[in-house]
């Protein structure tokens, strides 16, 4: 995914801040939570740095979108500071500042010159709580299902008007499906592991919509379904998943 | 029927994912008042979407102080689009609060804010989303008391039947003494009825079904209100007037969305009120007399303001900031504060003189998008007749400097259908664009290819009779004539660097009709709901065939309706209302129109005798030395 080159100026104080997105706020769209962070780092009060362009922007980058509707526990911005803070108290006037939903939960410096967050987190997890009411599917046919898709090899899909195209060979890395709610029939927590490049990035909905459509699920829809990110990283050249505040990134004081 | 108070969002959340912009419904914003203790409850509504509602002032100003009043609780509440709306009949949810998602229903007091007469279709899709019963005459005796106010309160008779009361004026103050005299009426047992006459007693406060309508020879065919005898209320409700703007708290805005809104950006209060006495303006006379908040106050309040808030925008707000006495030393500070942190400072209208463009290019920086006049009308007799006392000199000055300070778009607002108005005014409308594009193209030369080049927009409103002006006694330009003066002027532009836009000629008639009727156009109202109008204010959902349909199930043609002049001397519709302008100098203000004759700011010069100070014991407030530009 081409994201934003980073700001990488070395006089600017490079913060990274992860949060979560919780309650009723999961439905919020990516604008809306730019807009609303940026404004919580103005109330609290920190010496952000100011692009020079005609409008002037907060530098800050944030993590991917996360689809409306979607929880996470995981999402990050990394903030340019122009004057160095604990970042501890950083963090403390944060979260004294943000709407509880979307509480930070850790801050640390990270060095300047590492790349824009967007292209560099490209793995996810997610967990999906999907309920049916008693109507006819169940892990096992899920699971079919995906395999079904995964041999297919990609989903066409509407984006409002817009037809799309996503394939799965690099995007779809795993997942795991189980009956859960003592195997009440439709109640099913699905594990999911997804890469995002280039080409785009797979969000589970989609993936789920085409998975309930194929035959053989007989025509089958879930009633609701709660999506939560639950992790994110880097995929280095060896496979390798780094945590975004991975100690080898961090900056001391 | 009076709902149970209980949060309902478990109801609401399974269609916010099939819904558009669920961030509409979400509440739990930054500022908002979660905690709603009560025990006395009342409900804030602007009948329109979240993000067109949520930056009204007036509702922020109301829901604060509200809230800050003992054992009273204020919650905000918007009409859901028509996806969620459509959602919640199908569902059985009824319209919930923001901030408790408590049924409307449940509440003591539901108050709405009436902006512009394009509102009346959606307060009845409210109330009814609501389970309210429409009709006031038709509530029991626990329902909540509908209550409305705001700037289109004015002419509320089309709408009163819905209204238990309508509360003119300043509301700050009003509110709570409002909702204080009905806490009290209830705990005292009062049936309805009597509880309306209790708040009769509240100054500013028009109770409507205390008022009976007579029509007779003396008044137009929508008659005039009367005290329904026994009653003892006055014959006319005198608005509630804050006599020193300085004195009440300046910020606002408290609750930061998290949706884009229509303004977003922090908003203060720098003067309330305009004296300059444009006769086609409602605002500048029922808003008089002029407040300002003097400079220390505002500075120290947007320092807050964007503190608290988290915005990075600041617009100082009011009928005309540029006329503020202190504005010069006010954008001086603020720039100089707001330079370091990327805050821009904005002020919504300019004035037309050097001035304006000075005070304007304060708060650009280089960022120079575009700037606005509003000569209004294209001839120097038709802007005599509207006492828009602006000269061709002013707007060509103003231009040249505006130029010269790297400005490259201007846009310029106009009305067509004024009182007087001939083709040689609309024609003068392009003729001042052209003159107005060739100073742009001799200050800034002209670019070899299109870009970069200078241009002038021209938007051109349909003008609309409205009551308490001196034009209120005005009938409307007839559509089909609209249209061809519409047509004139097109045809009349013929540079590309000249743009025109025009208001909607139907939409026109609808806002026309609906500020001539008298309390009988709320079948006309009631019928354009029925047959499916609400949200007329959007372009996308207007229909002007519902509402002609409407109005002629009703036995009106709203076209004539709109276009129907009124006799000098007739009693009007809404004559048992003042905002303290008396009938007199709106009479005389028609007579000097028709005759050419301007009429001065009594901010700049001497009295020019409208009777708002000595009818509300008030006068203008001016923090330094006001002159004219």
């Amino acid at each position: 995914m081409p994201g934003r080159p980073p700001i990488g100026k070395p006089d600017l104080n490079r913060l990274r801040v992860s949060f979560g997105k919780d309650g009723r706020l999961a439905y919020l769209g990516h604008i809306e939570i730019i807009n609303t962070i940026m404004r919580s780092v103005r109330r609290a009060g920190l010496h952000f740095s100011v692009g020079n362009g005609f409008a002037r922007r907060m530098r800050i980058q944030f993590s991917q979108a996360l689809p409306v509707g979607a929880a996470s526990t995981c999402e990050c911005y990394d903030l340019y500071l122009t004057e160095r803070v604990d970042a501890d108290e950083a963090l403390a006037a944060l979260a004294d500042s943000s709407p509880t939903a979307l509480a930070p939960t850790r801050a640390a410096y990270v060095g300047s010159r590492l790349p824009a967050l967007e292209a560099w987190l490209t793995r996810s997890l997610w967990q999906v709580r999907i309920l049916g009411s008693g109507a006819g599917f169940d892990a096992a046919s899920l699971d079919a299902s995906l395999h079904e898709l995964q041999e297919v090899g990609s989903i066409d899909f509407m984006r409002g008007d817009t037809p799309r195209t996503i394939g799965l060979a690099d995007t779809l890395v795993g997942w795991q499906a189980r009956d859960v709610d003592g195997g009440r029939p439709g109640a099913i927590d699905l594990t999911l592991m997804t890469r995002s490049s280039n080409l785009g990035a797979l969000r589970p909905a989609v993936l789920l919509d085409a998975a309930f459509a194929r035959p053989c699920m007989g025509g089958a829809r879930p009633d609701s379904m709660r999506v939560l990110r639950a992790g994110q990283w880097h995929e280095d050249e060896s496979g390798r998943l780094v945590e975004p505040f991975d100690q080898n990134l961090l900056q001391r004081a | 029927m009076r709902l149970a108070r209980e949060d309902r969002f478990d109801e609401l959340e399974p269609l916010l994912g099939k819904v558009t912009h669920p961030a509409r419904y979400l509440d739990h914003e930054w500022g908002a008042m979660e905690d709603q203790p009560g025990p006395f409850h009342v409900c804030m509504i602007y009948a329109d979407t979240y993000e067109v509602g949520q930056p009204n002032l007036g509702i922020a100003i109301l829901y604060n102080e509200l809230n800050r009043a003992e054992g009273i609780s204020c919650e905000r509440a918007y009409l859901p689009w028509v996806d969620m709306s459509a959602l919640m009949r199908e569902r059985g949810v009824p319209l919930l609060s923001l901030e408790t998602s408590s049924p409307v229903a449940s509440f003591d007091i539901v108050g709405f804010t009436l902006a512009h007469e394009l509102v009346a279709s959606n307060v009845i899709e409210t109330l009814d989303l609501a389970g309210i019963a429409i009709r006031a005459d038709e509530r029991d005796e626990e329902d909540p008391l509908v209550i409305a106010g705001g700037p289109s309160a004015w002419n509320c008779e089309p709408l009163v039947p819905m209204f238990d009361a309508v509360l003119l004026g300043d509301g700050e103050q009003e509110i709570v003494d409002v909702a204080r005299c009905v806490r009290d009426a209830r705990a005292e047992g009062l049936p309805r009825a009597q509880i309306l006459r209790r708040l009769s007693k509240v100054d500013g406060v028009y109770i409507p079904s205390l008022y009976d309508v007579v029509c007779d020879e003396s008044s137009t065919r929508w008659g005039y209100a009367v005290p329904r005898p026994g009653t003892d209320v006055p014959e006319v409700v005198y608005k509630r007037c804050i006599p020193d703007l300085a004195a009440t708290e300046p910020v606002a805005q408290r609750i930061i969305p998290y949706m884009g809104i229509v303004q977003d950006r922090f908003a203060l209060e720098v003067l309330r009120g305009c004296a300059r006495g444009c006769r086609f303006c409602q605002a500048g006379m029922t808003y008089r007399p002029v407040r300002e908040r003097p400079a220390e106050q505002v500075i120290d309040a947007v320092g807050e303001g964007l503190s608290a808030t988290g915005y990075d925008e600041c617009s100082l707000s009011s009928l005309s900031t540029t006329d503020h006495s202190q504005c010069a030393e006010i954008l001086t500070q603020l720039n100089e504060r707001a330079r370091q942190t990327g805050v821009r400072i904005s002020i919504p209208s300019q004035r037309l003189d050097s001035f304006g463009v000075d005070m304007a290019a304060a708060v650009s920086g280089s960022r120079k998008g575009g700037l606005t006049f509003a000569p209004e009308a294209g001839t120097q007799r038709l802007r005599d007749v509207i006492n828009k006392n602006v000269t061709d000199e002013d707007l060509e000055r103003a231009a040249r400097n505006a130029f010269e300070q790297g400005w490259r778009r201007m846009k310029l607002y106009y009305m067509m259908g004024l009182p007087t108005e001939t083709d040689e005014d609309i024609l003068a409308i392009t003729a001042a664009a052209r003159r107005v594009l060739e100073i742009g193209r001799e200050v800034c030369g002209r670019p070899r290819k299109g870009k970069g080049g200078v241009s002038v927009s021209i938007s051109v409103a349909v003008f609309v009779p409205k009551c308490y002006t001196p034009f209120q006694w005005a009938g409307q330009l007839q559509r089909d004539e609209v249209r061809r003066r519409q047509q004139l002027l097109l045809n009349s532009a013929q540079d590309r660097d000249i743009r025109i836009s025009y208001h909607d000629s139907d939409v026109s008639v609808i806002e026309g009709a609906l500020s001539k009727m008298g309390r009988a156009g709320f079948d006309v109202i009631y019928g354009a709901w029925r047959r499916g109008c609400r949200f007329d204010a959007w372009s996308d959902q207007f229909r002007y065939d519902l509402w002609l349909e409407a109005g002629r199930a009703a036995g009106y043609d709203l076209e004539e309706v709109a276009a129907e002049a009124f006799p000098l001397d007739a009693r009007l519709p809404w004559d048992h209302t003042s905002p303290g302008v008396g009938k007199g100098f709106l009479q005389r203000e028609w007579r000097r129109a028709m005759g050419g004759v301007t009429t001065p700011d009594c901010t700049m010069t001497s009295c020019t005798g409208c009777g708002v100070c000595p009818t509300l014991g008030v006068s203008n407030m001016i923090a330094g030395d006001r002159h004219a530009g």
